[in-house]
């Protein structure tokens, strides 16, 4: 009976484990080219020009980012490899400071502070601008991080984690990329938006 | 004792007080959700987390190696072939461990420059340490995966066990060189810091689990090697046949095409079935064998294991792995209770049960009893699951309040985490925290005396160290 | 989904492992206690699954293909416990116990 015997079971592991990870290696191609810069679900990093949104997508039955007209940070328009520099920055500054174990970033991290996915669509940074007094959403951002802790909202503070201005500009132009990428509807219900389309 | 069998004593000494350090800082951590001004301007949340996730992943990996240097000796019936190296690194290990807790809770964070990746932490969950660190790590696993495979070689023969325990050390090792590069795009460093996360614990990790407890029911039960090796190949091909794609539940959300949801949700699904195998297996040991076995604590810390990965990683898992489902509980409190169960069931408990085999045979005891390991077993377990319970209830709390009806904004989170179901779940978690470590104090008890007054009353040369 | 409804379905999903859990262990227990009274509470165990494996078929908003997934598990924890207890019992027969 072949049950029995061990070496009916070893083949029988070797070889899903081998058809398994074959199957894990042909959909690694196909989501890598996928959420490259440019990709069919990640938009390349000049996307920090434009105009950024998440509406309900009634045809796909979820919410998805949107970009729309221009809308460059600080009102100055960056060619590709200045954009592809912030992000890098951004990038980071955000490990350095370990955001990541306080904060999820597409969920993924840690559920002290909020998500930040659509950091940068938080209608939140209406009354941070008023409270820091800035012009404009992204300058608050850039007020906010370099002094979390003089703008609490809350008594759950975000410490100052000593982050300079050029760090914090790089940081605001990573969350704004961040909120343009498809994730499938997460998070959903975002500030209880409308329907689009 | 054999040199093997003194390194693996040691290794699990420093497993079981780096637990107490984890505990600690996991204490700490839970202290913050109750009173965020706790420690605020000197030792932030992020740090005492940290401290907390990366002392467990250390302990559980020197726990693994101490039991493998503990059964290596019996299976090969020589020493390791790279004893001398793991002796050293051992030391070396231990202090690369204290100094990067000291840069961790003194340090805490660099300039936004590589130069603070390579020297004081990388900012990626469960992997913070920083790159020298790493490093030292990688070389450990290398001497460690060096000993399993080259001892082989050099005995000129394998048992099953021992092959499937060498074929796994090449995913071992080489998943945590993930640990390294840094990447730009978010979306791409999730998708290979899953690889990290959920293939080393829900694949790599089961597999050793699964042959360091094949090698312990043998040698608490005396089952016949056959046996074991084909349920171990039963369990490899199951484990690895929904668990290798069961990756997918964790390429939902992260900018990943769709066709994971249905991918990751269905064999994500199929993960408890082996699991209540196991459950099955557990109980005919426990009936066949009436608990009859010289050592009480080892084997019911291997019921532990094998009801805590069904609990933990089956029933909590289960819950939140459908994607429509898991839209609203991804990353929330409920993320962190199944995780806690999940890890403490599948390894954490394996691990003390080898602790309390070496133990047996180190002080030479007939058999291991005493009421201390009970106090131990019940406090640690009951302060456990208190603890996911509560959890539960605040994840539950959270989903509901700041995803199903709040907006995911700043506003609706604040929303979620002022409920007052939320902040009875971490009241309560915070005080069965507590009662778990009280648990973590009996058993470190438990271990350091247990056997030592027979030894003082009927004379025994005392093993070699 | 609304939010009372996701907080049931996923309670219900959880419930069913648990009570697959809850089978498995009566199940074993009547078997070598040799107990009829245990086996029909893993009887009733496994009532308390099929139940609420119709209820998430039937009353929950998840796709069809899911519900499948869910129906088709219902049927494979209802056999596992004996699969597994009766290849362990082959396995052991040289072992001489009255199991
Ligand atoms: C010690 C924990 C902690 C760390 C580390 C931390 N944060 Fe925060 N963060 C918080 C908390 C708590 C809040 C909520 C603050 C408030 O409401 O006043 C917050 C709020 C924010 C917000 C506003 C979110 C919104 O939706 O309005 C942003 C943006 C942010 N953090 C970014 C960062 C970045 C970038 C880093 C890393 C450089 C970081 N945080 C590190 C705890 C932390
Ligand atoms: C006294 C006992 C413990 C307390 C008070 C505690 C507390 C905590 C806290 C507060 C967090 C942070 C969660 C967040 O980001 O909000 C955490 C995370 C974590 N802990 Fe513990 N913990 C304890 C024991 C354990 C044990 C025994 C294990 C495993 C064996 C464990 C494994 C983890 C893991 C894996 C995480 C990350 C989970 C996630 O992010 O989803 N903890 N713990
Ligand atoms: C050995 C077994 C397991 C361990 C140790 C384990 C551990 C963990 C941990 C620590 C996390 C949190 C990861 C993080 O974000 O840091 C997690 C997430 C998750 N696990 Fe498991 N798990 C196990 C088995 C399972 C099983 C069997 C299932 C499904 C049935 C499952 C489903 C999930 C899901 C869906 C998430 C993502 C939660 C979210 O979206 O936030 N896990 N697991
Ligand atoms: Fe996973």
């Amino acid at each position: 009976m072949p049950f029995d015997d061990p070496a009916f079971w070893r083949a029988g592991a070797i070889s899903t484990t081998v058809v398994m990870s074959i199957v894990l290696a042909m959909l690694t191609i196909d989501s890598l080219e996928a959420i490259a810069p440019g990709g069919s679900h990640v938009p390349p990093y000049t996307v920090i020009n434009r105009h950024i949104d998440y509406a309900h997508n009634a045809k796909l039955g979820r919410d998805m980012p949107t970009i729309g007209q221009d809308e460059p940070l600080f009102g100055r328009a960056v060619e590709a490899p200045e954009a592809a520099a912030l992000i890098e920055r951004g990038k980071l500054v955000i490990q350095s400071r370990a955001c990541i174990d306080c904060h999820t970033f597409m969920g993924n991290g840690a559920y002290y502070g909020p998500d930040l996915t659509k950091a940068w669509l938080d209608p939140a940074w209406e009354a941070w601008a008023a409270i820091t007094g800035a012009e404009s959403r992204e300058e608050a951002m850039v007020r906010f991080l370099m002094a979390p802790d003089q703008y609490a909202t809350w008594q759950r503070r975000m410490p100052n984690l000593g982050i300079s201005r050029d760090e914090a500009v790089a940081t605001v132009a990573y969350l704004k990329w961040l909120a343009s990428i498809d994730t499938n509807g997460f998070p959903i219900h975002f500030g209880r938006i409308k329907v689009s389309e | 004792m054999s040199r093997s069998k003194s390194l693996a004593v040691k290794y699990l000494a420093a497993a079981v007080l780096l637990f107490g350090v984890m505990t600690l800082a996991g204490l700490a951590s839970a202290v913050y959700y109750i009173n965020p001004d706790f420690l605020f301007g000197f030792v932030p949340f992020n740090v005492a987390k940290i401290l907390h996730i990366d002392t467990m992943i250390i302990w559980l990996l020197m726990g693994f190696m101490g039991a493998v240097y503990w059964f290596l000796p019996e299976e090969f019936g020589c020493e390791p072939a790279g004893i001398w190296a793991a002796e050293i690194l051992f030391w070396v290990f231990v202090a690369a461990v204290l100094a990067v807790a000291a840069i961790f809770v003194f340090v805490q964070w660099g300039p936004g420059t590589e130069t603070t990746l390579w020297l004081f932490q990388q900012g990626r969950k469960y992997v913070e340490a920083p790159r020298w660190a790493a490093i030292g790590v990688a070389l450990v696993m290398l001497v460690f995966a060096w000993n399993v495979v080259g001892t082989a070689l050099k005995a000129r023969r394998i048992t099953g066990v021992m092959a499937v325990m060498s074929v796994n050390m090449v995913p071992l090792v080489l998943l945590y060189l993930i640990a390294f590069p840094k990447i730009d795009n978010m979306a791409v460093d999730l998708y290979w810091w899953w690889w990290l996360v959920h293939l080393w614990v829900e694949a790599t990790w089961e597999i050793l689990i699964g042959c360091i407890m094949a090698l312990a029911m043998m040698k608490l039960l005396g089952t016949s090697r056959r046996i074991v090796e084909g349920w171990l190949y039963v369990e490899v091909a199951l484990v690895l046949g929904t668990g290798i794609l069961g990756l997918g539940h964790h390429y939902f959300w992260i900018g990943t095409p769709d066709y994971w949801l249905g991918i990751g949700g269905f064999f994500s699904a199929l993960e408890p079935l082996p699991l209540l195998g196991m459950v099955v297996h557990a109980v005919y040991d426990a009936g066949v064998h009436r608990m009859k076995t010289s050592n009480q604590p080892a084997f019911y810390w291997t019921l532990a294991e094998a009801f805590g990965n069904f609990l933990g990683g089956g029933v909590f898992g289960f819950m939140i792995t459908l994607p429509q489902l898991n839209l609203f509980a991804h990353g929330t409190q409920w993320t962190v209770s199944h995780g806690h169960f999940a890890f403490w069931g599948a390894y954490a408990c394996g691990v003390l049960s080898v602790c309390y085999i070496a133990l047996q045979e180190q002080r030479r005891l007939v058999t291991v009893n005493g009421s201390g390991w009970v106090w131990a077993f019940v406090l640690l377990n009951g302060g456990l699951i208190g603890m996911v319970g509560s959890l539960l209830v605040a994840g539950m709390a959270q989903a509901f309040f700041e995803r199903a009806i709040g907006g995911s904004t700043l506003e609706a989170f604040i929303a979620g985490q002022e409920n007052p179901w939320f902040m009875l779940g971490m009241y309560s978690r915070f005080g069965f925290g507590l009662m778990f470590a009280a648990g973590y104090l009996t058993l470190a008890w438990n271990l350091s005396a247990l056997g030592r007054r027979q030894v003082a009353a009927v004379p025994q040369p005392m093993p070699a160290e | 989904m609304s939010p009372v409804v996701f907080l049931v379905t996923s309670s219900l999903l959880g419930f069913m492992v648990l009570a697959a859990g809850a089978y498995a262990l009566l199940y074993g227990a009547a078997r070598f206690r040799e107990s009829y009274a245990l086996l029909i509470a893993a009887g009733f165990a496994y009532a308390m699954l099929a139940l609420d494996a119709a209820g998430i078929v039937l009353a929950t908003p998840l796709t069809p293909p899911w519900k499948l997934l869910i129906a088709a598990s219902a049927l494979a924890y209802f056999a596992i416990p004996p699969l597994t207890w009766r290849a362990l019992q082959y396995a052991h027969r040289e072992e001489g116990t009255h199991l």
